[in-house]
């Protein structure tokens, strides 16, 4: 049975929606500002943020300030909105939701703790209400009419593509007619100072790919996209022809250098689809800028493609790492590469690895036919998961 | 859809010393105490580190997470303002981080999933054990659920109400579950619902039980205390008295302000 993507839906730093997004990579214009302006932290350290307050989002989704939504919720409930815009929900569709992340309500609870830690009687009992991860999807469902089932899950850095594969399975299984699936994460002070703490944060603009490269920058964000089996749907932007879910099994946050499980999770991925190695268009990379991971998804791409690596990239200079939300806006931007045959600029890369020599993609480029797109996400506790769409 | 179940273990069920079940004294060390716990649940029901090589699946669940690092991270974030942080329980923090250390212990690269979905995480995960046994993509999976319950967080859900009528629980449960029957197989789960409405508990049993003499565990969630992952010490239970006869029991939980979850264990014929 195949599956199909007949929607997607993104929000980042590079703005709302998907034709802001296009548009910013076509100009080569990274979201990624000097240092937060609406985070409140001490650290002065370039982000990926969405220039708009929780006040604006809640406006902007037309949702009562009172309701009060983390910021998890607000990006997730504009990207599934988006997503689901010509979807027919109706016609008895079972329609269900597969989200991701990995810092749920955590914005809000930091308003909270600052008060609790003082005293255990104070703090705004609402700013605790959404904490945990599945509060962010049970507030999207609500506000986009999602009724059938839902589930949240969170593998750190690869939940969304871990989000796409469950879905793929509730559809195989006949549990919905219609799935969203993709990941959500806002911007905190506690992952910005937990990936400061592991000295993992570049000072500058991120470098994914490139040999002075010296850490992430971290974003926010959302996305997801909308699977289908094929018979049903009436028409759709491309296929989902492979994934897979391996794990690296070498140190709960660093890679292998050998790239085992990145290396498993695209050779799975491919010959799930059934294909060639070969036959891969474009890699939209995991690429997070630190040396490690860089290092590590280029031996990954040596062993499976040899001397023909695909063109790749890493779309993370202008997001920023968006951790949970990272697989599914790449997967939007992967199903738009083969929607519109582009492949994505890897920006800030000048010169290659030189223990591996691989020249990402540097110039956004469209015109050559792109059939088949191959996203990484990779993340702590080994997680290393791939999807492959085509045509 | 179905599985087959071949061991269950309660973290009230390890007897095996930990330092032989987490061999790694420096790793030991670093956990947590959820973290602690739910590893060497999954250790005794694998019968130690080796046992992990055996498997084609890691799915596990929690509806809070690691809570006491996450809030020890957020504490010292707060407290140094935001200086000189010490990594370790923000690496801790992450949700996958108990199916990330089992496939670690046993250099397991398999399928490894983590569901965060408050008080379905468990029957979610299970879901995903039955569609992977189904498509035949695992043959030999470890599931398990686990959360843990700390100081600040049960004054928060005090302050919520939360503990009117139960009172605030933690636990873990792994249990190794296959795709096809075998001579270790002791039960079968047969069916995995998501109601959307309450069912009283004969309804429960008109609708699901397919024995006359099966059993209904109703709402046994609040016999282990309310912490999201507590219906996967019910399904232990259900595991258990089908292992010591009972010819099938049905599971309901009808979770604080939840829609209600039903797992179906049978014996094996």
């Amino acid at each position: 049975m195949g599956i199909v993507v007949t929607g997607v839906g993104v929000v980042s730093a590079l703005g709302v929606g998907v034709e802001r997004n296009l548009a910013s990579l076509r100009e080569g214009a990274s979201g990624i500002s000097a240092h937060p302006t609406l985070l409140k932290t001490s650290h002065h350290l370039p982000v990926g943020e969405l220039a708009l307050s929780n006040e604006e989002l809640h406006e902007l989704l037309g949702i009562s300030p009172r309701e009060h939504l983390s910021r998890t919720a607000l990006l997730g409930i504009l990207a599934v909105r988006e997503a689901l815009k010509g979807i027919d929900m109706s016609n008895p569709a079972r329609v269900g939701l597969v989200s991701s992340t990995s810092v749920g309500g955590m914005d809000l609870t930091e308003h909270f703790f600052e008060e609790f830690i003082e005293n255990e009687g104070a703090g705004r009992l609402r700013d605790v209400r959404m904490h945990d991860c599945a509060a962010s999807t049970d507030a999207i469902a609500h506000y986009c009419g999602i009724k059938g089932y839902t589930t949240t899950l969170s593998t750190a850095c690869s939940s969304a593509a871990n989000a796409v594969i469950t879905g793929a399975k509730l559809l195989k299984h006949n549990i919905v007619d219609i799935v969203v699936v993709g990941g959500s994460d806002a911007l905190s002070a506690f992952t910005l100072n937990g990936f400061k703490s592991l000295m993992i944060l570049d000072e500058n603009p991120c470098r994914p790919f490139d040999e002075m490269r010296a850490g992430l920058n971290l974003g926010e964000g959302a996305g997801y996209i909308v699977l289908q089996r094929e018979e049903e749907a009436t028409n759709y932007i491309c296929r989902l022809g492979g994934y897979a879910n391996r794990n690296d099994a070498h140190h709960q946050t660093a890679s292998s250098a050998e790239g085992n499980g990145a290396y498993m999770a695209m050779a799975d991925a491919i010959a799930m689809a059934g294909i060639e190695p070969s036959a891969v268009d474009y890699i939209n990379a995991h690429g997070t800028g630190t040396p490690n991971n860089d290092a590590s998804e280029s031996a990954a791409f040596v062993r499976l493609f040899g001397e023909s690596v695909p063109p790749f990239s890493s779309t993370k200079g202008y997001t920023g790492h968006t951790l949970a939300a990272a697989g599914g806006i790449e997967a939007v931007f992967s199903v738009l590469a083969i929607k519109h045959s582009y492949r994505y600029a890897n920006h800030n890369f000048s010169e290659p690895i030189v223990a591996y020599n691989l020249k990402p993609v540097t110039q956004f480029e469209e015109g050559a036919e792109v059939k088949c797109v191959l996203s990484n996400s990779f993340g702590f506790g080994g997680n290393c998961s791939s999807i492959l769409f085509t045509r | 859809m179905r599985c087959f179940i071949e061991r269950v273990v309660t973290n009230h069920d390890v007897t095996t010393d930990i330092k032989a079940l987490i061999p790694d004294a420096g790793l030991r060390r670093r956990m947590s105490r959820v973290i602690k716990s739910a590893v060497s649940t999954a250790m005794e029901t694998l019968g130690g580190v080796e046992g992990i090589a055996s498997l084609d699946g890691i799915i596990t669940a929690t509806g809070w997470g690691c809570l006491a690092d996450s809030e020890r991270f957020l504490r010292n974030v707060i407290v140094d303002k935001e200086q000189l942080l010490n990594p370790t329980p923000f690496i801790q923090s992450t949700f996958n981080t108990v199916g990330g250390q089992i496939a670690l212990l046993g250099h397991n690269h398999c399928y490894n999933v983590t569901y965060v979905n408050r008080s379905h995480s468990f029957e979610d995960a299970l879901l995903d054990a039955m569609m992977r046994a189904e498509d035949g993509d695992s043959e030999h999976m470890l599931l398990g659920a686990f959360d843990e319950e700390t100081p600040s967080q049960h004054r928060i859900m005090e302050r919520m109400g939360a503990f009117r009528k139960v009172e605030c629980g933690e636990g873990a449960m792994f249990a190794i579950v296959g795709a096809k029957r075998n001579e270790r197989s002791i039960a079968e789960v047969t069916t995995l619902a998501f109601p959307t409405e309450s069912l009283t508990r004969e309804r429960v049993a008109e609708l699901y039980a397919t024995s006359e003499h099966a059993r209904v565990i109703y709402n046994g969630y609040a016999e282990h205390g309310l912490f999201p992952t507590a219906s996967a010490l019910c399904f232990a239970e259900a595991v258990k008295l089908v292992a010591d006869g009972t010819p099938e029991v049905v599971i309901y939980n009808e979770y604080f302000g939840a829609t209600p979850t039903v797992i179906v264990v049978r014996c094996l014929a």
